[in-house]
């Protein structure tokens, strides 16, 4: 009954991720995941990925606040690759700064900005949109 | 007698005057000498006198009479004409002179003081010369002068000379008389002791000798200009380095002095001391910039609060859901619900502290012009079910062509909070009265929002009413931040509130807003 495939996280926090993954599991959002700790780790994996067309997700949950490489930052990165499908990019911090919602908005990639925590709703939500397109 | 006078005409009393030194006097007739003499006793207030020590007469002219104040039959002798003397240091000397004039052959020419027949003394100068015949004094001829204004006047000035001098040295202000090649004539006090510098030690150098080496440009040009008459003085404000190496701030006031012909003679300055201002500004800019410091820390702490503790708050929730559907066993207890609505309220106390936060830092908001009215109709249709759940009746009474300068977001939450705060503390027995009116005052709107509720002892919480966590009814959803935050939404866009209440009676609020023009 899921249509999404594979989903993707990429934050820095372990609590996040458990919790993300597990109400993933307990809505029955996706069939498998992929993490990844920060922008950079998740840039050097995606890449190879996209370019073989193999398993590539078909949402992606970014952070903002990350070592190495923010979420901005793989931003940047992550739409020079070119891509074979289309990815829904969703922001998902706790930053309720004004100034990081306004710079969501100027990448056309991000369908919406999330602000933490996540729900049961939240991901509801995620996959009726996913379901619609 | 009148040709014996042509030889003293020349003593250096008379020099100034200037018909004695004009050689017509040798060549006019007996007649005219006698008027000129008269002239000269007269304006010159110069008077004779003779003693003939053969006969023992003393005769004294009109003049010395005159200067005497005794009528013009008055007869004087020796005894008498000493008497006049002021009893002490002039009669004294007088007594003294006259006789050693008679028996040492000796000129006198002295200044002293008479006390005339009405009792004021009188400066005058006396001068004696005696006639010597085979090796004798036969007699004794002199002038008498009546020098009492003149010597009260130098008196006097001297006098305002000292003033002066110990205004100059005793004054506050430092305070020089410096040549116009920057040597230092004389200095006060004041300025001794801000250079630290003896009035002796600084004679013997120049100003640029003290000044600061940065310093020494400052002024030359207009050193110069003053010199050329281009300009008469300036200001300005240097530092010196004192005897003991201190840097001295001072505020200098030059200004050129001129003779009667326009020449530069000497400069005079007034040097102020600004050191100690020059320190407090100085702990003022430190304040300062600690301040700023601080400021840019608080931002920081509200972007911590912002992320960080969100992202806590967050994760706390998140668990709590997970466990709720995972181990469903694990929540049937006491304790879970408790942990439940701790975090519940640990993320409203964030996103409050948030919200705060947002309002204070946030700089040139975007205020636009508002309709009020369509607005205030806007936040009351939004808790429509609350007003009607709570038969609570609103009047309004709104300008509808009012606009307001605000931020829509702001306005909104200010309106909303305001409307709820009036239902939530009515009356527990009785449902909510709201009126709202609106006034013009200068450049505001005031909207004015009358509740007949609950009423707040402004006595006592008056203060506290718009502080942070405060709450001053028993209310389940007192949370005490709602005023808060609003009033400083209302102050972020220039406004104000103004508050009356009475317990049992009512509150209403004046809430400020600017006027859009």
């Amino acid at each position: 009954m899921s249509k999404i495939d594979v989903a993707c996280i990429i934050d820095d926090d372990p609590i996040f991720i458990f919790g993300a993954k597990r109400m993933m599991e307990l809505s029955n959002f996706c069939k498998s995941f992929m993490v990844f700790k920060n922008g950079q780790e998740a840039i050097n994996q995606l890449k190879p990925i996209m370019l073989n067309g193999k398993d590539i997700p078909d949402i992606i949950l970014l952070d903002i606040n990350m070592p190495i490489m923010d979420g901005w930052e793989f931003l940047d990165e992550f739409i020079k690759i070119e891509a074979h499908k289309s990815i829904t990019i969703y922001i998902v911090s706790s930053s309720i700064d004004p100034v990081d919602l306004n710079r969501a908005k100027r990448y056309k990639n991000i369908s919406n900005y999330i602000i933490k925590p996540i729900s049961i709703e939240t991901l509801k939500g995620i996959l009726e949109e996913e379901l619609q397109e | 007698m009148i040709l014996k006078f042509k030889n003293y005409i020349r003593v250096p009393l008379l020099i100034n005057t200037p018909y004695i030194l004009s050689s017509q006097v040798t060549k006019t007739t007996n007649q005219n000498e006698v008027n000129l003499l008269d002239f000269i006793q007269k304006y010159a207030s110069i008077g004779t006198w003779e003693f003939d020590l053969e006969l023992e007469t003393l005769d004294w002219s009109s003049e010395t009479k005159k200067i005497h104040e005794v009528p013009i039959d008055f007869t004087p002798n020796v005894e008498s004409g000493i008497s006049f003397y002021k009893t002490g240091y002039s009669r004294d000397t007088i007594s003294t002179l006259f006789t050693k004039c008679i028996s040492n052959h000796e000129d006198f020419d002295v200044e002293l003081q008479i006390v005339t027949p009405t009792n004021k003394d009188k400066w005058i100068r006396a001068i004696g010369m005696p006639i010597i015949k085979n090796n004798v004094c036969i007699k004794v001829q002199g002038l008498f002068q009546d020098i009492d204004k003149k010597t009260k006047d130098t008196k006097a000035l001297a006098y305002k000379e000292q003033q002066l001098r110990k205004t100059f040295e005793n004054t506050l202000v430092g305070m020089a008389i410096v040549d116009l090649n920057g040597n230092w004539l004389d200095v006060n006090k004041s300025l001794c002791k801000t250079l630290g510098y003896s009035k002796d030690q600084l004679s013997t150098m120049t100003v640029k000798t003290i000044t600061h080496p940065e310093d020494i440009h400052i002024g030359q040009k207009a050193m110069i200009e003053m010199m050329r008459g281009q300009r008469e003085y300036y200001e300005t404000e240097k530092r010196y380095i004192s005897k003991t190496g201190k840097n001295i701030w001072a505020q200098l006031f030059t200004s050129i002095i001129r003779d009667d012909s326009g020449e530069p003679l000497h400069y005079v300055a007034q040097i102020n001391d600004l050191t100690k201002i020059k320190e407090t500004s100085k702990k003022v800019d430190q304040l300062l910039a600690t301040t700023e410091d601080q400021n840019k820390r608080l931002l920081n702490f509200a972007h911590i609060v912002s992320h960080n503790l969100r992202s806590h708050y967050g994760n706390l929730d998140m668990l709590l859901d997970i466990v709720k559907m995972d181990l469903p066993e694990t929540t049937d207890n006491e304790i879970f619900p408790l942990i439940g609505l701790a975090v519940s309220h640990l993320g409203e106390t964030v996103e409050n502290l948030n919200e705060v936060a947002a309002i204070n830092i946030q700089k040139d908001l975007k205020t636009e012009p508002l309709n009020l009215l369509e607005n205030f109709n806007r936040a009351h249709s939004s808790i429509a079910a609350l007003i009607i759940d709570s038969k609570t009746t609103v009047s309004i009474n709104i300008d509808p062509n009012i606009l307001v300068k605000a931020v829509p977001a702001y306005l909104d939450s200010i309106l909303l909070n305001f409307l709820t705060n009036a239902i939530k503390y009515k009356k527990p027995n009785e449902p909510a009265k709201i009126e709202i009116n609106t006034n013009i005052v200068n450049d505001f709107v005031v909207l004015e929002i009358k509740d007949h509720g609950q009423g707040i002892d402004l006595e006592k919480y008056g203060e506290k009413l718009f502080g942070m966590y405060k709450t001053f009814h028993k209310h389940d959803d007192s949370r005490g931040l709602g005023l808060f935050i609003t009033k400083n939404q209302v102050e972020a866009i220039g406004g104000k509130i103004e508050v009356e209440s009475k317990v049992n009676e009512g509150t209403t609020f004046y809430i400020y807003l600017k006027k859009h023009e």
